[in-house]
């Protein structure tokens, strides 16, 4: 029996050390997405889903940029508008229109975007904290992303979801 | 530590579930205190959560129920007999004992929060000094085989081999200064399991009895000193405690000698039922799965009712008929079988009134039997959970305000023992509860004067109460009828509270009462939360529903009816002059279309309070399930949570409180319906908007090769649906509109119908172009809405006319 125990014990101090000794860098996946002219980024693991638009239902007493609650499955998420909330004028809905399910703990809602770009792999040390102009009160951009050729912003999850009004 | 902490979880529910029996059986006993069964009941557990808090070392509980245990047992064996003095006294020992197990749930400790030095003395007292208890030595063991038992499984062989060995050590020690000192008392009892253990791993089964035997003859002769020493026992009881709880540990392979020699715990065997416990959550998760699963059945039963239509008579359709009919009656059972699972007998709450009302009695010195009826009556555990305070509340109210003394009952010739009942039945989607006192009754009259008196009510209101209006006066906050405030009741509060909590429930109350007679009090509770009966409205596009127990009435109403009084829309409805409100108003719906003929209004009432609700249409009455709206929008107000509908479009729900505050700061704006659409600026022909819309694309061709002459900018949509979300969409303000007639999707008259819904486009030139030339087209055309009726063919000269004609001079709106 004890010899089991340890044989197991072992196992799991090698799985603990391997990735410790395998791991070079820490890399983020990202999901690009565009949002008026500018592109942004969520991390992949805050995304629950992307979904083409469907009906939603306006709930009234809420900021513009909440244009209401719509039905996944049977929850009843809340759905934001991102040009709204980044101060542009209101989506028109198109074919690249896209509502992207973020989640972080147990908090889930529904973003509109208005086109997917790509699914990008960033290192850690590539991504600068936001410029200190950028960084409002809200701290919605977690950190810009230095790609060969472009930059981009990636969102924070956990402001996102938080509610601000 | 985590197998002492599930021990320690494991005995906190089980205490939990045992005292809640332990008030009622008291009672009772107090009742018929010959019965030995109760007695014997009662005994067993002070006596198992002695036993199961030394072992876990809780030293002020097993302190405490040690004393109680002594009381009960002496009790028991008939050398004294319950007096409601002694009652009290045990009935105090259990309230501590109760606040001492609720400390050590919440802090792990049972030291410090509460002094049980006074109780144990007058337990002390009504002992009488000492007493003979030896049947307390045996039992005590009953508790540890259990718990030994658990941990053995988890155990490697070297680890109970090293751990005997180390407690082997230790425990000859103690024994030795025990013996010493000469006070085992408690101790042996405790000690003796442990001590068999201390050779077992290299005993054979023979070996063990042996022991067995010798120990047993050993805690004999130490129980005949212990009786002698009674007095020293609780300091070494709290040493052993210690050991005890190393002892499972150890206890590998003894299990089954000790069996033989120690009666099994079979009382407690007898009392359980065939239960799991399962968390609250995961049926929370389950009742969510199912409601998905109700909704893709409504979906399914749409889709099949559109399949029938189409192809009607065919083979497959009665395949089909059976598998959906099947699916939907198997939703709907697991449905009712999963909200079964959430529900719990409601005599849990009832279970603590008898010791309540037996209390209030007491303290209030007068007679009074509660009788409890109906106590196996189910409901959502939710709303089990939220019922218990309004009822202490209310039946507080009956013994204290209701009850008269047994000398006033007497005079007025009632047996001077009062009744308090607690009924409780089903009837429809809801369960009542009532609770019904032979006291004094309410006096309608006393009840108006005194809220006059404190200003709750004018004179005028008073007059105009009906009986069972001034008997809803008592939850009135800041009303109370009591000429004395008592410890009681009569503070003031209470009955609003107990108010405003039926009614977060959805729930109604009603009171009925006759003086001298007695009052009944009813309350009406939805079964469960989850589900309510709803008023679906639409107001504009919009779609509500509002909890239906909130709605008094509905009444249709041309817009005239509706007057104004300082500023304020009311309707005079018989005799009554009720203020209304607009939905749209409230939640700032877009006015998109202008208020037909007709609206309705919806009178929301909670209690005396009562105002009219204006909406555009009423749909129906719909069972909804009702869901959160989670972190992110809880809390805005006037909405209570939402519900997905058949279609899978999600409904608000409105919250019928927060409504009517609301209401009160809200202007109406009904008639602001001015058309305030600004005109802009047209200064060259390409700034004309004209829109074709037409099936066949030569059709379109033909009218925009005839309109080029004029330069407008022209564009084009291929049905009715297409051009309502064209002119809807607002990218481009429309000067004009040619609509062919016969369409698919939605045809010419049907869209005209659409667009003239809408006040922006209440004045935007519709010109049907089409072939069909007979009067009743044109007048249909007409009734719909449409400006010019162009018949094919046409000449371009003659369209070129007609639009140019249109759009000039309607470049003001003025038509």
């Amino acid at each position: 029996m004890n010899n089991q125990l340890e044989q197991v014990l072992k196992k799991q101090q090698q799985q603990q050390h391997a990735p410790q000794e395998g791991e070079i860098e820490n890399v983020i996946q990202l999901v690009g997405f565009m949002v008026g002219d500018e592109e942004f980024a969520v991390p992949i693991l805050g995304i629950q889903e992307i979904i083409k638009p469907i009906e939603y239902t306006r709930a009234p007493k809420t900021p513009p940029y909440v244009l209401g609650v719509f039905n996944l499955r049977g929850s009843v998420l809340p759905l934001i508008d991102l040009r709204m909330k980044f101060g542009l004028s209101k989506s028109k809905e198109n074919e690249d229109t896209r509502y992207m399910v973020i989640k972080h703990n147990d908090e889930v809602a529904g973003f509109v975007i208005d086109r997917l770009t790509q699914a990008t792999r960033i290192k850690e040390s590539a991504i600068d904290p936001a410029p200190e102009t950028l960084n409002d009160e809200q701290n919605l951009i977690y950190g810009v992303g230095k790609q060969k050729d472009k930059l981009i912003s990636i969102l924070n999850v956990e402001a996102l979801l938080k509610r601000d009004f | 530590m985590d197998e002492m902490e599930e021990i320690l979880e494991d005995f906190l529910v089980e205490a939990f579930e045992m005292i809640e029996q332990l008030d009622n059986d008291l009672i009772e006993l107090e009742n018929a205190p010959d019965d030995l069964d109760l007695l014997n009941r009662i005994f067993r557990v002070a006596h198992t959560i002695k036993g199961s808090s030394s072992f876990l070392n809780f030293d002020v509980l097993t302190h405490l129920t040690h004393h109680m245990e002594d009381v009960l047992n002496k009790a028991r064996k008939g050398e004294l007999s319950i007096t409601p003095d002694i009652m009290d006294v045990v009935l105090e020992s259990t309230d501590k004992m109760k606040a001492l197990l609720e400390h050590i749930k919440e802090t792990g400790s049972d030291q410090g929060a509460i002094d049980v030095a006074p109780t144990v003395k007058r337990l002390e007292a009504v002992l009488n000094g000492e007493t003979c208890d030896s049947a307390d030595s045996e039992p005590q063991k009953e508790p540890e085989p259990q718990e030994e038992q658990k941990d053995i499984s988890e155990m490697s062989e070297e680890e109970v081999e090293a751990e005997i060995e180390r407690l082997l050590a230790q425990r000859q020690e103690e024994d030795r200064k025990r013996r010493e000192a000469k006070k085992a008392a408690e101790a042996a009892g405790k000690e003796a399991p442990k001590s068999e253990e201390k050779d077992l791993s290299e005993m054979s089964e023979e070996e063990v009895e042996a022991e067995i035997e010798r120990l047993l003859a050993q805690r004999q002769e130490e129980d005949r000193k212990r009786r002698e020493a009674k007095k020293a026992a609780e300091a070494e009881a709290k040493k052993v405690a210690e050991a005890a709880k190393e002892a499972p540990k150890s206890e590998a392979k003894p299990a089954p000698a000790k069996k033989e020699t120690k009666p099994a715990p079979k009382e407690r065997k007898t009392t359980v039922e065939q239960t799991i416990r399962v968390d609250v959550k995961r049926l929370d998760d389950l009742m969510n799965l199912i409601g998905e699963l109700v909704l893709g059945k409504n979906r399914l039963l749409k889709i099949y009712d559109d399949v029938e239509e189409r192809y009607e008579g065919e083979q497959f359709l009665e395949e089909l008929n059976q598998v959906v009919s099947s699916v939907s009656l198997v939703t709907t059972d697991l449905q009712i079988a999963v909200m079964k699972t959430r529900m719990l007998p409601i005599g849990k709450v009832f279970n603590k009134f008898p010791r309540m009302v037996r209390d209030l009695s007491r303290e209030l010195h007068k007679e009074i039997e509660l009788v409890i009826s109906g106590e196996e009556t189910e409901l959502d555990k939710s709303i089990v959970e939220e019922i218990g305070d309004p009822l202490v509340h209310i039946i507080r109210n009956s013994c204290d305000h209701g009850i008269e003394r047994p000398e006033e009952r007497i005079a007025k010739g009632k047996p001077p023992k009062g009744t308090v009942q607690l009924k409780a039945y089903n009837e429809g989607n809801h369960i009542i509860i009532e609770i019904v006192d032979d006291g004094k009754g309410l006096d309608p009259d006393m009840l108006k004067s005194k809220a006059m008196e404190k200003g709750l009510i004018s004179e005028k209101e008073a007059d105009q109460m009906s009986d069972k209006e001034a008997y809803m006066l008592i939850f009135k906050p800041g009303f109370s009828t009591a000429a004395q405030v008592t410890n009681v009741s009569g503070r003031g509060v209470g009955m609003d509270v107990v108010r405003s909590n039926i009614e977060k429930l959805n729930g109604i109350i009603e009171i009925d009462s006759e003086v001298d007679k007695g009052t009944t009090l009813k309350l009406k509770i939805p079964l469960t939360l989850a589900i309510i009966q709803s008023l679906l409205v639409s107001v504009q596009e919009e779609y509500y529903a509002i909890p239906l127990a909130s709605v008094l009435e509905t009444v249709r109403i041309t817009p005239d009816e509706i007057q104004s009084v300082e500023g304020r829309s009311v309707l005079r409805l018989r005799d009554e002059v009720l203020s209304l409100v607009h939905l749209a108003d409230l939640f700032d719906v877009e006015r998109v279309f202008s208020m037909g003929e007709h609206a309705y209004v919806v009178i929301i009432g909670i209690a005396e309070t009562k105002i009219g609700l204006i909406v555009d249409s009423l749909i129906g009455q719909e069972e909804v399930v009702i869901k959160s709206l989670g972190e992110y929008l809880k809390g805005i107000e006037g909405i209570a949570g939402a519900t997905i509908r058949g279609d899978g479009r999600v409904t608000l729900i409105v919250d019928v409180g927060a409504l009517m505050d609301m209401a009160k700061s809200v202007k109406s704006s009904m008639e602001n319906l001015e058309d305030t659409a600004a005109v802009s600026e047209k200064n060259s022909p390409a700034d004309y908007n004209i829109l074709i819309v037409d099936d066949s694309k030569t059709d379109r061709s033909i009218m925009k090769k005839a309109l080029e002459p004029l330069g407008v900018t022209i564009s084009e949509a291929t049905n009715g649906v297409e051009a309502l979300n064209l002119m809807k969409d607002g990218s481009k303000s429309f000067d004009a509109v040619l609509v062919d007639i016969e369409m698919p999707r939605m045809d010419g008259y049907t869209l005209a119908a659409e667009i003239r819904k809408f006040n922006k486009f209440k004045n935007v030139p519709l010109i049907a172009v089409t072939s069909r030339t007979s009067r009743s087209d044109r007048m249909r055309g007409v009734e719909v809405g449409m400006t010019e009726y162009i018949t094919k063919p046409y000449t371009p000269e003659y369209l070129t006319n007609v639009v140019a004609r249109n759009i000039n001079l309607n470049v003001e709106h003025t038509s």
